[in-house]
């Protein structure tokens, strides 16, 4: 961890010769949801590959560039594009954007993913604002030797999604007529979906939805004392007992038919921070 | 018994001359001191101190709290090897390096290990500074040990004998220690999670339900890892905090060194019977 310092001070430094504003927020949008790019009155964007020490992204969908520019009147930068586990990237590096929001002055961090719903009073297309987590990932981007100027030792957890903010969110949901629901979110490496045996256990864990992406990135932002709102869209639905094959197509569609939803969501979110 | 690497073998030799040339006698139980509870040492006679970085290959502590050297010496009268300060795999150590201790104390001659940590409760019934000997583990760290060779022995293989991975006898012995000095010693199921975050309120409520009744991030690698040696293993959790998860406040890595340390004369008398068995 000792040599994450320098590499966050370099890609801070690269990003700053190209655009000069302190984020309010930093923005990661999730598989299918890369179009709420659109939302945003972009001022620079930058391809990952020109980031020191930035991955690039191979998932589909995904496009793999930082975004800076303002949304709901507030300076952002979003990550179009994420880095997922499952296509062989340590954690340190995808969580290492996360570390750059926070050093170019965010205070916010924003998540969102595409998931598998598991609570049976879900449906597919809802929106859950995520309230805790469970990491089944097997692994855990703060292990190595703690780096004590970038965060504690031994990070608490027992409020890594701020309740004020997930408070917010459902309200702004109720008032627009969003079906959104709140939940716990279970993060597994992937990259095959889950057997219905694994359904189930997830389930009986005390998980709503499964994703494979999210937790790596909160962690880092509890480490590093960001604050932190989570929306998963459930773009399938994951019934042990009625399960159906996944089709991939179909699920970008569900995400990109629901992302109206959560644009209104999230820049309803940013809105109120400036109140 | 089982094999490991060449090159592992090698490093487990070396270490384990290097602490030989040093002593006198053969220690007979080997002791891990996790977080807080380093002051057991201070009731050994030490023959000798020997800090990690001076034996070779000895992977080196970072974690709060932790000394880093070995204690060889007498305890009750009895010679002991005692680890001050251990490897957590959060740290970034390997499998393979967090347990390297555990083989060259096991080649100075040990037969049994005692290995002690603090842990976290979920179990309602425990209260914080309450003691728990393990009877069980559920192992979910998610790491391997790569240095092992191809014919390592499953428990209860023909290889090896099906014997218990928490020695019953210990744990009767831990249980009766309680008794007699008026603590509570409860028999349990130890969680281990690789961490380093403090557990999120969903994950505790996780390592209730699937059998949990403390949670930590330590101790299942080192006795795996003895037991495949044939060592007889006792080990003992100091709780340190109940997590409520539907009240759960914040935890600090502080106020749990504090009250593991009122844990430890209670550990200390335990360890202390055990050693009089013998």
């Amino acid at each position: 961890m000792l040599d994450l310092h320098e590499k966050i001070e370099d890609a801070v430094a690269e990003i700053k010769k190209h655009w000069d504003k302190t984020p309010h927020a930093g923005v990661i949008l999730g598989t299918g949801l890369g179009s709420l790019v659109k939302e945003i009155e972009v001022e620079v964007t930058i391809d990952y590959g020109d980031i020191p020490h930035f991955p690039s992204s191979t998932a589909i969908s995904h496009a793999g560039r930082l975004v800076c520019g303002t949304l709901a009147g507030l300076p952002i930068v979003a990550m179009e594009g994420r880095m997922h586990m499952y296509e062989g990237y340590p954690l340190k590096m995808i969580t290492l954007p996360v570390r750059v929001m926070k050093a170019l002055g965010a205070g916010l961090l924003v998540v969102s993913n595409a998931c598998g719903g598991m609570n049976p009073n879900y449906r597919c297309g809802d929106i859950m604002i995520i309230e805790d987590h469970i990491n089944l990932m097997g692994d855990n981007p703060l292990i190595g030797i703690n780096d004590d100027r970038l965060g504690p030792r031994f990070p608490d957890m027992c409020e890594p999604y701020q309740q004020s903010l997930v408070d917010r969110a459902l309200a702004i949901a109720r008032k627009e007529d969003i079906v959104a629901h709140k939940g716990v979110f279970v993060a597994v490496a992937g990259p095959n979906l889950e057997t219905r045996a694994e359904y189930r256990f997830l389930r009986t864990i005390g998980a709503d939805v499964v994703g494979m992406s999210t937790v790596p990135e909160v962690i880092v932002a509890v480490h590093c004392g960001l604050r932190v709102v989570g929306f998963s869209i459930i773009t399938d639905m994951c019934l042990p007992d009625a399960l159906k094959p996944a089709n991939v197509e179909e699920i970008i569609a569900v995400a990109n038919d629901a992302e109206p939803h959560l644009t209104t969501l999230v820049k309803g979110v940013l809105a109120e921070e400036k109140s | 018994m089982p094999t490991v690497s060449s090159h592992y073998q090698q490093k487990i030799d070396e270490a384990t001359n290097f602490v030989r040339d040093r002593i006198n006698s053969v220690p007979r139980v080997a002791i891990i001191l996790g977080t807080g509870l380093g002051k057991l040492a201070t009731h050994i006679k030490p023959e000798v101190t020997l800090p990690y970085d001076e034996i070779p290959h000895f992977p080196q502590s970072t974690a709060l709290s932790h000394q880093g050297q070995l204690v060889l010496g007498t305890l009750e009268g009895i010679p002991v090897v005692a680890m001050q300060g251990r490897f957590h795999l959060y740290e970034g150590y390997s499998s393979s390096e967090a347990v390297l201790p555990v083989y060259i104390m096991q080649k100075l001659g040990a037969e049994f290990l005692v290995v002690s940590n603090a842990s976290g409760g979920v179990n309602p019934k425990f209260t914080g500074g309450d003691i728990m000997v393990m009877n069980s583990h559920i192992n979910l760290m998610f790491r391997r040990h790569s240095e092992l060779g191809d014919h390592n022995a499953i428990p209860g293989s023909p290889d090896q004998p099906g014997t218990l991975l928490y020695d019953r006898e210990l744990i009767d012995l831990a249980l009766q220690t309680g008794r007699k000095h008026n603590f509570h010693v409860h028999e349990g199921c130890y969680v281990s999670l690789t961490g380093p975050n403090y557990e999120t309120r969903s994950e505790y409520r996780m390592v209730r339900k699937i059998g949990g009744d403390v949670v930590g991030m330590s101790t299942v690698p080192e006795v795996l890892t003895a037991h495949s040696l044939q060592m007889r293993v006792l080990a003992l959790s100091a709780i340190t905090n109940i997590a409520k998860p539907d009240t759960l406040s914040e935890t600090t890595a502080e106020e749990v060194v504090d009250i593991a340390r009122l844990a430890e004369p209670r550990l200390t008398a335990i360890v202390i019977s055990l050693l009089r068995t013998l």
